[in-house]
C-alpha cells in the first residue's frame, strides 16, 4: 500500500501556491511567515487535532539540480508541501483538521490554488485528494499504534519507571505492601485520562534550536 | 581468509599516509605519562607567526618511533578566532566549517551545555573567547616536560608571539609507580579508539567498522583527516586552499569536572538495593568493570586476562544481548560506540566516530581515600575527528544528552550526562538473582563541563605555509 504502513497512514499532499506579482511579500513569502510562528507543543495544530504522528509543511520553490554539467529545469509552481503520519485515511484526517484548526488550514492554504475554504467540508476533501500523491516508501515512527495507544503507551513507562524507583527493593522487605501498592497504583494508572499530545516538551514555548544538520551529513 | 583478501586490496588502493606530514598527536596517543597544554592568546599577527615559524622544528610529527619514544612531544592547534588573530586570508577563513567558526560556546544549546554545564559556569578562560592556540607538551618525565615546557616558552618570550592565558597540567593516574590508563572514577579508560586507513597502529578487532562477515576493516582516512574520502566517498568539508586543510583535523577540547565524591556516594546509596552489588553497578554504568573487562563478554565477573588480550577487549557486538541484559542499552559505552546495536549491520555508526586523546588532570584520590567534589580533579578530554558537527556533536547531542536512537526516551548518558538530579538510567535485567532489572532515578551531574573549545590541528606543510604567510586561498 503506497500510503499506509501497519496501521499508519503516510500522507503526501502538493498544494501549487498561487503565482501573483502583484501582491506582496508573495503568496509563498506569507505561507513561510505564518507557518514559522506556528507553536509547537500541546498548542500546535496536529496536537489539537486528532490523529497526528508526525507532521511537516515546507514550502518547495523549485527544484534545482546538482551535478555537472548544469542543468537548469523549473517546477512549473511553487509549492506547499504537507506530509503527515497519520491514523486514517485523506477524508477522515482532513475532516478532523477542519472541524479541530480551521483557522490554521485556512491560514496556510489560502495562498494555494483552487483551495475551497475549511468550511466546505466536501470540496476541501475533493482539493486536498486532487492534490495528494502517493507516498510510496516511507518511514513511520511507530507502525502499529494509534496516536493515543503511543501516547498511553509512554505514559504507563513513565509511571512505571517512577513506581520502581519509588518501591525498588520492597519485594524482599515488604512483599505484601508491594502487591498492595502496586494493585493501588494500577487502578490508578488505568483510571488516568491520556495525556495530551506535543506535551512534555521543554522547548514548547521557547526558541526552536537547529537540531543537527549541515552540510555532508 | 576473506580478511586478507580485503586487507590485500586496500593495500593496493591506498598508500600509507606521508606520516612527516601530520601531527602526531592526531596520529597517536602518544601514551606519554604526563602533559601540559599551554593556551595562547595572540595580540599581533606578524609576531604570533614569527613564534609558530620558531616552533615549527619543534613539532612532533607522526613519524613512527623506531628509535624509541622521545621524551617528550609538541602539538599546535588554533581556534578560529586564533586564525583570524594570525590574519589569514578573508577568503579561507570563511571556508572553515560553521561549528568551528563559532566556537563550542556558541553551540552549547546544541550539545546540551546548559544548566550546571552552561559557558556561565566555565572557567573565566574559556568564557570570554580569549584563546587562540593550544600547543599540547606530552613528556615521559617531570623533568622532560618542564625543559620542553621552557624551550616553548622560550620561543613565546623570544618572540613576542603571544600571551599565555593559562596552563593546564595533565597527567595518568600511577598506581604501583607506575602510569595507569585509569580516570578517577576508577575505570580503565582508553579501550576504543578507531583504526583509520593508511594508518599505521596496532589495530585490533573491534576498533574500526563492522563488516558483513563479523571481521573489522579500518575506517576511511577521511573521517579522521581532511583530504581523504570519508565514509560516504565525499571529501570532508574544508578550508580552502586545499593545502591548509590536507592532513589536518579538527579537536574539540573539553574539561570535564568529575565529582568523584558524588560519584561514590550515590553507588552507596543505591548498591544496598542493587542484588548484583556495588562493583557492578558502577559496572553497569559504563559497560565495562574497573579493570576494563568488557560486561558483553563477562557479565559476571571482571576477567583481567580478557582485558590485556588485543584479539578479545574490544571484539565484541551487541547483536546477541539486544535486551541488554549482560551490557545495558545505556552504559556508556554502549552509548558513545553502538558498534551494530542500531542494526544494518553498523553501517548507521561509522560517520560517527571520534578519536579521543586526553588524560586525566587534578589529585589522585584512590578507592578509601576520602575525595570531595570541589576538589580540581577530572579529566581532559580531547575528540579528533574530520567534521565536529557530523562526528562529535552528534554523539554529544543524541547518544550522551539523548536516548531516542537506543529506544530510551529522553534518558541521557548515565555517567556523563547533564542530568541535574533529575537522570534515569535503567539496567536491564534477567531472572538470575545476582542479575536483576534495576533503576538508577534522581541522576545528578557526575561530570561537568569546566570548559573548553574547538581547534584546527594543521599539518606540518600548512603550519609552514601559515608560519610563512602563504596561504593563498586564491
Amino acid at each position: 500500500m503506497p500510503n499506509q504502513n501497519g496501521s499508519v497512514f503516510g500522507l503526501t499532499i502538493l498544494s501549487p501556491i498561487i503565482d501573483d506579482e502583484r501582491v506582496t511579500p508573495s503568496h509563498d513569502l506569507q505561507i513561510r511567515r505564518y507557518l514559522a510562528t506556528l507553536p509547537t507543543g500541546e498548542r500546535s495544530p496536529f496536537a489539537i487535532a486528532p490523529g497526528t504522528h508526525l507532521a511537516r509543511l515546507v514550502v518547495m520553490d523549485d527544484v534545482i539540480y546538482v551535478g555537472a554539467p548544469a542543468c537548469e529545469e523549473h517546477l512549473k509552481s511553487k509549492y506547499l508541501v504537507f506530509e503527515t503520519n497519520c491514523d486514517s485515511d485523506l477524508p477522515a484526517y482532513i475532516a478532523g483538521l477542519a472541524e479541530y484548526v480551521p483557522q490554521h488550514l485556512d491560514a496556510v492554504w489560502s495562498h494555494c490554488v483552487g483551495y475551497p475554504g475549511a468550511a466546505d467540508r466536501a470540496a476541501l476533501i475533493a482539493y486536498m485528494q486532487k492534490c495528494q500523491i502517493d507516498t510510496t516508501f516511507f518511514f513511520a515512527a511507530v507502525n502499529n499504534k494509534t496516536v493515543p495507544e503511543a501516547l498511553r503507551a509512554l505514559q504507563t513507562q513513565r509511571a512505571v519507571t517512577d513506581f520502581i524507583v519509588r518501591h525498588q527493593g520492597m519485594a524482599k522487605t515488604n512483599p505484601a505492601r508491594l502487591q498492595a501498592e502496586f494493585m493501588r497504583f494500577a487502578a490508578e494508572l488505568k483510571a488516568k485520562p491520556i495525556p495530551p499530545a506535543g506535551a512534555g516538551r521543554h522547548d514548547a514555548e521557547t526558541s526552536r534550536p537547529i537540531k543537527t544538520g549541515g552540510h555532508n551529513e | 581468509m576473506l580478511k586478507r583478501r580485503v586487507r590485500s586490496r586496500l593495500a593496493v588502493t591506498m598508500s600509507r599516509l606521508n606520516e612527516t606530514d601530520i601531527q602526531g598527536f592526531v596520529l597517536r596517543g602518544y601514551n606519554l605519562p604526563l602533559a601540559r597544554y599551554v593556551f595562547l592568546h595572540f595580540a599581533d599577527a606578524s609576531r604570533a607567526v614569527a613564534f609558530i615559524r620558531e616552533l615549527l622544528p619543534m613539532i612532533t610529527t607522526g613519524q613512527r618511533w623506531d628509535g624509541g619514544k622521545p621524551q617528550s612531544t609538541v602539538n599546535i592547534g588554533f581556534t578560529h578566532r586564533g586564525m583570524v588573530a594570525l590574519e589569514l586570508p578573508d577568503a579561507t577563513l570563511l571556508t572553515f566549517p560553521v561549528e568551528f567558526q563559532q566556537g563550542m560556546k556558541k553551540r552549547a544549546e546544541i550539545l546540551g551545555d546548559t544548566g550546571l554545564n552552561a559557558p556561565e559556569r566555565w572557567d573565566e578562560v574559556w568564557r570570554d573567547g580569549q584563546v587562540h592556540a593550544w600547543v599540547g607538551i606530552n613528556a615521559l618525565s617531570a623533568e622532560a616536560l618542564e625543559a620542553c615546557c621552557s624551550a616553548v616558552l622560550a620561543a613565546i618570550e623570544e618572540t613576542q608571539g603571544g600571551t599565555v592565558l593559562f596552563t593546564q597540567d595533565a597527567a595518568a593516574v600511577m598506581v604501583d609507580g607506575k602510569p595507569t590508563t585509569r580516570e578517577h572514577f576508577g575505570f580503565t579508560d582508553g579501550f576504543g579508539n578507531p583504526d583509520y586507513l593508511g594508518i599505521a597502529r596496532k589495530s585490533q578487532p573491534g576498533q574500526g567498522k563492522l563488516m558483513p562477515d563479523g571481521s573489522w576493516a579500518p575506517l576511511a582516512t577521511g573521517e579522521l583527516l581532511l583530504g581523504y574520502a570519508d565514509e560516504a566517498g565525499e571529501l570532508p568539508v574544508a578550508p580552502v586552499p586545499h593545502i591548509l586543510a590536507s592532513n589536518g583535523t579538527f579537536m574539540v577540547y573539553r574539561k570535564l569536572h568529575q565529582n568523584v565524591a558524588t560519584f561514590r556516594k550515590y553507588l552507596d546509596d543505591y548498591a544496598p538495593m542493587y542484588a548484583g552489588g556495588r562493583e557492578k553497578l558502577a559496572a553497569k554504568f559504563i559497560g565495562r568493570w574497573r579493570d576494563g573487562t568488557p560486561l558483553e563478554l563477562s557479565p559476571d565477573a571482571p576477567d583481567f586476562a580478557l582485558t590485556q588480550d588485543p584479539a578479545r577487549s574490544t571484539n565484541f557486538t551487541y547483536g546477541a544481548d539486544a535486551a541488554g541484559t549482560r551490557c545495558p542499552i545505556g552504559a556508556h559505552i554502549r552509548r558513545v560506540h553502538p558498534r551494530d546495536a542500531f542494526g544494518f549491520q553498523g553501517r548507521l555508526i561509522n560517520r560517527r566516530r571520534i578519536t579521543r586523546r586526553g588524560l586525566p588532570y587534578g589529585p589522585v584520590a584512590a578507592e578509601g581515600v576520602p575525595a570531595s567534589d570541589a576538589d580540581d580533579r577530572g579529566v581532559i578530554f580531547m575528540a579528533l575527528n574530520a567534521s565536529i558537527s557530523r562526528q562529535f556533536e552528534f554523539v554529544q547531542q543524541q547518544w550522551i544528552e539523548y536516548g531516542n536512537d537506543s529506544h530510551l526516551g529522553n534518558d541521557k548518558d548515565g555517567l556523563i550526562g547533564n542530568h541535574d538530579g533529575k537522570g534515569k538510567f535503567v539496567i536491564q535485567g534477567d531472572r538470575t538473582p545476582a542479575n536483576p532489572p534495576f533503576v538508577c532515578a534522581h541522576l545528578p551531574n557526575f561530570v561537568e563541563l569546566r570548559g573548553g573549545d574547538y581547534f584546527f590541528l594543521p599539518s606540518i606543510t600548512a603550519l609552514g605555509m601559515i608560519a610563512m604567510g602563504l596561504v593563498d586561498p586564491r
